[in-house]
């Protein structure tokens, strides 16, 4: 079987599942700097897509602008069958749709681990508090450090941090997790313990986008790799077609410094 | 030993700093081999510019602390005129047959100072026994100096004259009247050999490496420095006493003083034996403690002050003091303290801390406003209006209120809720513009409550929760309904305790009155105005710019006069504000601008990432402020907000200018009026200088810890 | 949920939701509400006010200015003034005189004291820590009334005795220092200095340059030091040269006070205009990209509208709100021009300036200091020594503060690239440490200003205490405190600006 072949297939395979996110033609500027050129892509259910590019592609300003961290200026973003817009309610549902892992882990210093966790389920989905932390205990075994519930971020490694950060993105059951470079500033030695977090996430079925240079998780868990330049999209195409084939020539060239 | 005893820096610190010193971060203890020699060196003597500057300074060091002796100690000083007027110093006219008031309102806050600084102050390095018995001794050392320093004041046939005597039959009338005369000229000789010697040392290397001789010269010559000065004293005496008991009977109290500290160190120091030991460390709440009560100990012992005015007649009572007279209620404070402490470390080791904090923190805000209105002021509630108006209304605003906090905080209320919540703003704005008009009355607290009530309506669904959740915020209400009720109601009872000025207390209490209440009000202020000023939204931004730039451009004693004098012009008819209430909103307003503006460096200093990940899990704008950003920019804020504490609690003397009887007023105008002390000032605002010193810089010092602890956790 | 992606965009609705949803909408509809109730509460105080006054017959009116005062001021420019604006004025100069020389003395003392403070020499950082200590935690008010009562300990002042210690006149009536005196000649030689001024920074400019190119040193600044001195020591007895510039200035001043009131109002409405103008289209001109303009925010819109409003709101005031303004204008010109003219004018051949010692002299019943030298009242020194002591432990701290800033390795980086000590000091730690001590040190100097007012206790004649004399006299408290407000307002912004300026530079020179 072809390349081309596998990649119809996925695409037969994908178009039954719904429209977990669609951009059409999303434009942003920063300035006069054009940081998202016409984006049109649309991600299913239970996909993984893992965006790359070089720094200053726009990848993270893409996916920041679907839980709407910035707003987009034209076009359409609409997630899970909600658009993004004005509209307060939108956006209130899409970010408790949406989970967010960022590189700096951004957790809150001065709030425990299982109080990080269980902040947003308690406050924003407003399940008793009980509940709430027997959810943040099951999602810290899930992540590998069920015995760091009581202490304060500044005490964690950053790989632990990371972890934690995933727990309190998932305390929020969402349908949707965004990845912004998550393991870009950790130490080497750490960066493993985040990605099969990842992967086993990946594993269970949830939608997944992540901007990221880990060509090896790439390989392994993508369903589908996007390669983005100067605010574009420029290839979009399964890991085996990305990473062996690459029809673009500024795709090839990307590969060829960073492989 | 490490550090010289009775160092002459430390002498010209009021003596109180030794005993209630804290460890002082910057001043580690060197290594305990450095012997006294070689710290002489390496601090004093390293060059021939630092030992010249040493002996400049050392002078200095020696003409300022006796200066401020002899001004303390002089026999032209009044310090009776102190003494005497404690009571008006520290409560002016308060009723004396009500004391028992104010003697409540001291065992509360000792009470819940104790409770709190046991329940949740950390134990802390404290203070080293070595220090403790360093600075023990060394006060002593202060103390035995300073009263040989001082002015011996020539006694007739007594010690002075004897020792003139001496010192005259021993070198000649001539040779004490030369030393007199050419004072100055010795102290500038003796200080170019010294600085002769200084240099030759520098270029034998260092101090060190010099032969003893001339080290032994070196010291002679700097001991013969403040020896001139104590013998022309000594020569010189100009002011006669009456008889040598008279001038001992003084002097024996501070001996006995000398004698008892520097006993206690002593006792430290050798009673503990070897080094290691002597580097325990006591956690300095301790050292407060047995500080404090030998403190309240010693007024069984010792008559400290007299007091007087009655009915406002001046009537010193030489017979009756303020010691004895308040040594009972001063010995109940002290048990009520340590008792409240050591429950606090109970409840403590019981792990009851976390859960403690909020409702001790509730008190805490609370009692300002029971202690002033409720216990102060005693009001007469006219009960037939308190059951047939007041109580029916604050259960109606309580059942109403917590209806609609439990209706608006169901997790699904929607558009629903938003509507409501419309509704009330809409009902409670009315009612304001319906008092401009005068279509219909209304009590004032009525609107209030209702101001209340739409203020908590449109935020509700931002807490919106579980059962458990409701029911607390259902709880809030109603307890803020009720002691909001109680203290209008209270407010507007009149005072049974009858007072000449409107402000019922003054001296020392109406500083720190006026203080917590400044406080209280300027707080939230100060954190809406800096959260407005950092919004994103311009009219918000500009509205907040604008307010803190013209406050923070004005003297605060213009804002005072405006307050006091005008604003009554810009209020209706009915209503008018005493002066106290004036001066306190002014204060308030000018602090707040300060405080938003520290506030402000915290908020700027939480980082972009905290925003985006609150976003991110979907907390509201409200919830975000609230639960991540406030938390983290206040506590990044707390060193300058002490330091605007310190402030505000400095710029409560400006009272005195506005005409109120503040602690300054008392020293500087009324004091100086009495016909017993025309005139005497310089006693009285010594003694509150003082004061104000004790409780500004142990403030400081305290927030100087803060910011280092929390400069070691900074993540 | 649709299952299919084609009907997923069409099956969601577009377009604008509800207004009571839209984010902008509600943002927007938030702070108009929150600027009516603070509108509407300024508006409810005003009235009130106003109908309170009617109610007792009082109008705001600032003619009180002109009407005589019956009191005398204890010091300053005019110690009898004719009329409450004059005892004000008396007032004003009063306080700008002992703030800035609070200013110096504060900067001087807090410069040495915090140096003093991380000197090696245990007793003198002792010393200053005491100091600071002790100043800064009690309150100021204290410190001035203590020292006022410690001035009234001195000895009185007597006639036959002449000044006390010379020089320096020390007595329960204040201090007496030799003053400057301006002469005759004073604003001739100040040409002179001006003209050395500029050729001075030519030559400084010059030997710059020299140096840049040739690396010898070339002593830039002390060139610039010599014109100036050269230029003064001629001027000094040349002065009288200039005499012909009064005649420019009296040209000036006829051409001035022919213009008419409407004229003014013009001139002054288009220069609202125009700069309300200029200020919009260079706004939108940073706006605009090589893509055409930008998408404007809120935030841009407000401006945009601000700076309309406001240049609306001038013309407003100027032709209706007060249009006696253009008048005043005009006189207050001519007199200035005229004033000007005249010391500028010809026939001064006197000497610029002149120092004396102080004197004593009869006052009434009572020997007083005399005119000849520079007094400060009782009042006065205490204000002056309590401002100065004060702000000076504040300004100890804050050069503490910045010398401790600069890291170490900046020293180290310093000396290891093999600059001079001298040279590292100037060119590497100091602009460091200034850059992080000008802000707060800004901040004190506005605080000494503000606290000056504390004046009012000792009964030194400032704006303040002036003012309680005048509204005492007329009853215009009202008027005398939005005076107050308005002329520590003008001494914050001044201040500012020219701590700002220096600010500015100083990241200049940083770079």
């Amino acid at each position: 079987m072809s390349v081309s072949d596998a990649t119809t297939a996925l695409t037969e395979e994908l178009a039954a599942r719904d429209d977990m996110i669609v951009c059409e033609g999303v434009n942003k500027w920063f300035g006069d700097f054009q940081a998202l050129d016409g984006i049109t892509a649309v991600i299913k259910e239970r996909e993984v897509v893992v965006v790359l590019g070089p720094s200053g592609s726009g990848k993270s300003t893409w996916i920041r602008c679907i839980n709407r961290l910035e707003a987009h200026q034209e076009g359409r973003i609409v997630v899970d069958g909600v658009e993004l817009t004005n509209d307060v309610r939108n956006i209130e549902r899409i970010r408790s749709e949406v989970g967010m892992v960022f590189q700096q882990f951004n957790l809150f210093p001065h709030l425990t681990v299982l109080d990080n966790i269980t902040l947003a389920p308690i406050w924003v989905r407003k399940r008793p508090r009980d509940e709430a932390e027997e959810l943040a205990r099951a999602l810290l075994e899930r992540v590998g450090i069920p015995e760091q519930a009581e202490k304060y971020p500044g005490q964690l490694s950053g790989g632990q941090q990371q972890r934690v950060a995933i727990a309190r993105a998932l305390a929020m059951e969402p349908r949707i997790m965004l990845f912004d470079e998550p393991t870009s500033a950790l130490d080497p030695e750490m960066i493993s313990e985040v990605l099969d977090v990842m992967k086993e996430l990946a594993r269970s079925g949830m939608t997944m986008m992540v901007v990221t240079h880990e060509m090896g998780f790439a390989r392994e868990v993508a369903d589908r790799v996007i390669f983005m330049e100067d605010g574009q999209i420029v290839e979009t195409g399964t890991p085996e077609h990305f990473f062996t084939n690459p029809s673009e020539e500024r795709t090839k060239l990307f590969l060829s410094q960073i492989l | 030993m490490t550090v010289p005893m009775g160092d002459p820096a430390a002498a010209a610190v009021d003596p109180a700093e030794a005993w209630a010193a804290e460890p002082e971060p910057a001043q580690k203890p060197e290594e305990p081999s450095l012997s006294m020699g070689e710290w002489l060196g390496r601090n004093l003597f390293s060059s021939a510019v630092n030992s010249l500057l040493t002996v400049v300074f050392s002078l200095l060091v020696l003409l300022v602390v006796r200066g401020l002796l002899n001004f303390m100690f002089s026999e032209e000083r009044t310090w009776r005129a102190v003494k005497t007027n404690m009571r008006f110093l520290f409560t002016h006219a308060y009723p004396q047959d009500q004391y028992a008031r104010i003697w409540v309102c001291v065992g509360a806050i000792a009470v819940l100072s104790g409770l709190s600084i046991g329940l949740l102050a950390r134990t802390g390095a404290g203070i080293s026994v070595k220090k403790l018995s360093i600075n023990l001794m060394g006060t002593g050392a202060v103390i035995a100096v300073g009263i040989l320093l001082r002015e011996p004041s020539a006694v007739v046939d007594g010690e002075g004259m004897a020792l003139h005597r001496d010192l005259s039959a021993a070198a000649g009338d001539s040779f004490v009247d030369w030393l007199d005369a050419n004072a100055f000229a010795v102290l500038g000789a003796l200080l170019l050999a010294n600085l002769a010697l200084a240099v030759w040392f520098n270029f034998q290397g260092t101090y060190l490496r010099a032969a003893t001789e001339p080290r032994i010269a070196h010291g002679v010559l700097v001991l013969a420095s403040g020896g001139v000065l104590i013998v022309q004293q000594y020569a010189t005496g100009e002011i006669v006493r009456e008889s040598f008991a008279d001038a001992m009977s003084d002097r024996a109290w501070w001996w006995l003083a000398v004698a008892v500290l520097a006993g206690a160190g002593a006792a430290l120091w050798f009673g503990l034996g070897d080094a290691r030991r002597r580097n325990t460390f006591v956690p300095a709440m301790y050292v407060f403690f047995v500080g404090a009560g030998v403190m309240v100990l010693s007024g069984w012992v010792y008559p400290w002050g007299h007091y007087a005015f009655l009915e406002g007649e001046f009537i010193a009572e030489p017979g009756s003091t303020v010691a004895m007279t308040t040594r009972l209620p001063w010995t109940v404070m002290w048990a009520l303290l340590v008792g409240a402490f050591m429950l606090g470390r109970m409840l403590r080791a019981a792990r009851a801390g976390p859960k403690l904090r909020v409702p001790l923190n509730l008190l805490w805000v609370l009692t300002p406003f029971v202690l002033y209105w409720a216990v102060l002021r005693d009001p007469d509630l006219d009960w037939d209006h308190v059951l047939s108006t007041d109580i029916p209304m604050a259960v109606f605003f309580a059942v109403f209120g917590g209806l609609v906090v439990w209706y608006l905080t169901h997790p699904r209320i929607g558009e629903a809720g938003r509507i409501t919540a419309v509704v009330l703003v809409a009902v409670a704005v009315l009612n304001w513009v319906a008092a401009y008009f005068d279509w219909y009355a209304m009590l004032q607290k009525a609107r209030i409550s209702f101001l209340l009530l739409a203020v908590v309506a449109l935020l509700a669904h931002h807490f919106a929760g579980d059962r458990s959740q409701r029911m607390k915020l259902v709880a809030a209400w109603v307890g803020t309904m009720a002691v909001l009720h109680w203290m209008v109601t209270l407010v507007n009872s009149p005072s049974t305790v009858e007072t000449p000025t409107d402000a019922l207390i003054g001296g020392f209490g109406i500083t720190l009155i006026v203080a917590v209440f400044t406080l209280l009000l300027a707080f939230p202020m100060g954190v809406l105005l800096a959260l407005a000023r950092t919004s994103n939204l311009p009219i918000f931004r500009v509205l907040a710019t604008g307010y803190i730039e013209v406050f923070r451009g004005v003297p605060l004693i213009t804002l005072l006069f405006f307050f006091t004098l005008i604003f009554n012009l810009f209020l209706p008819q009915n209503m008018s504000l005493v002066d106290i209430a004036g001066a306190t909103i002014g204060f308030a307003l000018f602090s707040a601008a300060y405080l938003a503006e520290n506030i402000r460096g915290g908020l700027q200093a939480v980082r972009r990432g905290q925003y985006e990940a609150s976003d991110a899990v979907g907390l509201t704008t409200v919830q975000r402020t609230l639960f991540i950003v406030l938390p983290q920019a206040l506590r990044v804020s707390i060193p300058p907000l002490v330091g605007q504490v310190i402030a505000t609690f400095k710029e409560t003397s400006l009272l005195a200018v506005v005409g109120i009887f503040d602690f300054l007023r008392i020293a500087d105008k009324v004091i100086s009026a009495q016909s017993e002390f025309l005139g005497v000032k310089r006693e009285g605002l010594l003694f509150v200088s003082f004061i104000y010193w004790i409780f500004a810089y142990n403030m400081s010092k305290h927030s100087q810890r803060v910011e280092k602890r929390l400069g070691v956790g900074e993540r | 949920m649709s299952n299919t992606d084609q009907t997923t965009l069409a099956a969601t609705q577009s377009g604008r939701p509800p207004f009571y949803r839209d984010a902008t909408v509600v943002k927007w509809l938030a702070q108009v509400f929150t600027l009516v109730l603070v509108v509407f509460a300024l508006f409810f105080l005003t009235t009130q006010a106003l109908e309170n006054l009617n109610r007792q017959g009082i109008e705001i009116r600032y003619d009180f200015l002109g009407i005589g005062l019956g009191s005398d001021l204890r010091e300053g420019i005019d110690t009898d003034p004719d009329t409450a604006g004059r005892a004000l004025w008396a007032g004003a100069v009063n306080t700008i005189r002992i703030s800035l020389g609070g200013i110096v003395a504060a900067t001087i003392l807090g410069v040495l004291v915090g140096v003093g403070r991380l000197s090696r020499n245990w007793i003198v950082s002792r010393m200053c820590s005491v100091f600071i200590e002790t100043i800064r935690n009690i309150p100021l008010l204290v410190q001035i009334v203590f020292i006022w009562a410690l001035v009234a300990t001195l000895p009185n002042v007597e006639l036959d005795q002449g000044p006390v210690n010379g020089l320096l006149h020390l007595s329960n009536k204040g201090v007496s220092v030799p003053r400057l005196h301006i002469d005759d000649g004073f604003y001739q030689w100040l040409i002179f200095l001006g003209i050395g001024w500029l050729v001075g920074s030519l030559v400084k400019r010059r030997q710059d340059r020299r140096h840049d190119a040739t690396g010898r040193d070339t002593y830039p600044v002390a060139s610039f030091v010599a014109v100036l001195a050269v230029f003064g020591l001629v001027g000094w007895f040349a002065h009288p040269v200039f005499g012909w510039v009064g005649a420019i200035f009296d040209f000036i001043g006829d051409g001035f006070s022919a213009l008419t009131p409407p004229v003014v109002q013009v001139v002054l409405s288009l220069a609202a205009l125009a700069a309300a103008a200029w200020w919009i289209r260079r706004f939108l001109a940073r706006r605009r990209t090589p893509a055409g303009l930008m998408k404007l925010t809120d935030d841009d819109r407000f401006r945009i509208i601000f700076a309309g409003v406001g240049a609306l709101a001038v013309i407003a005031f100027v032709l209706v709100g007060w249009p006696g303004l253009s008048s005043w204008i005009i006189n207050s010109g001519t007199d200035l021009l005229e004033v000007i003219a005249d010391k500028f004018g010809d026939g001064r051949t006197g000497k610029p300036v002149d120092i004396k010692a102080p004197d004593v002299e009869q006052l009434g019943n009572f020997p007083n200091p005399g005119p000849a030298g520079l007094n400060l009242t009782q009042g006065g020194t205490a204000v002056f020594l309590g401002v100065v002591l004060y702000t000076a432990s504040f300004i100890a701290e804050i050069v503490r503060g910045g010398i401790l800033a600069v890291p170490k390795g900046q020293t180290e980086a310093a000396l290891a690239v093999g600059l001079r000590r001298v040279t590292m000091l100037r060119r590497v730690i100091l602009p460091q440490a200034f850059r992080v001590i000008l802000p707060p040190l800004g901040n004190q100097y506005l605080n000494l200003t503000k606290n000056t007012s504390l004046a009012i206790a000792v009964g030194y004649s400032d704006f303040v205490q002036v003012g309680q004399i005048v509204y005492n006299q007329t009853g215009k408290t009202l008027e005398v405190v939005s005076l107050w407000m308005l002329f520590y307002l003008a001494c914050s912004l001044t201040i500012s600006v020219v701590v700002n300026f220096f600010n500015i530079r100083m990241k200049i020179v940083e770079r």
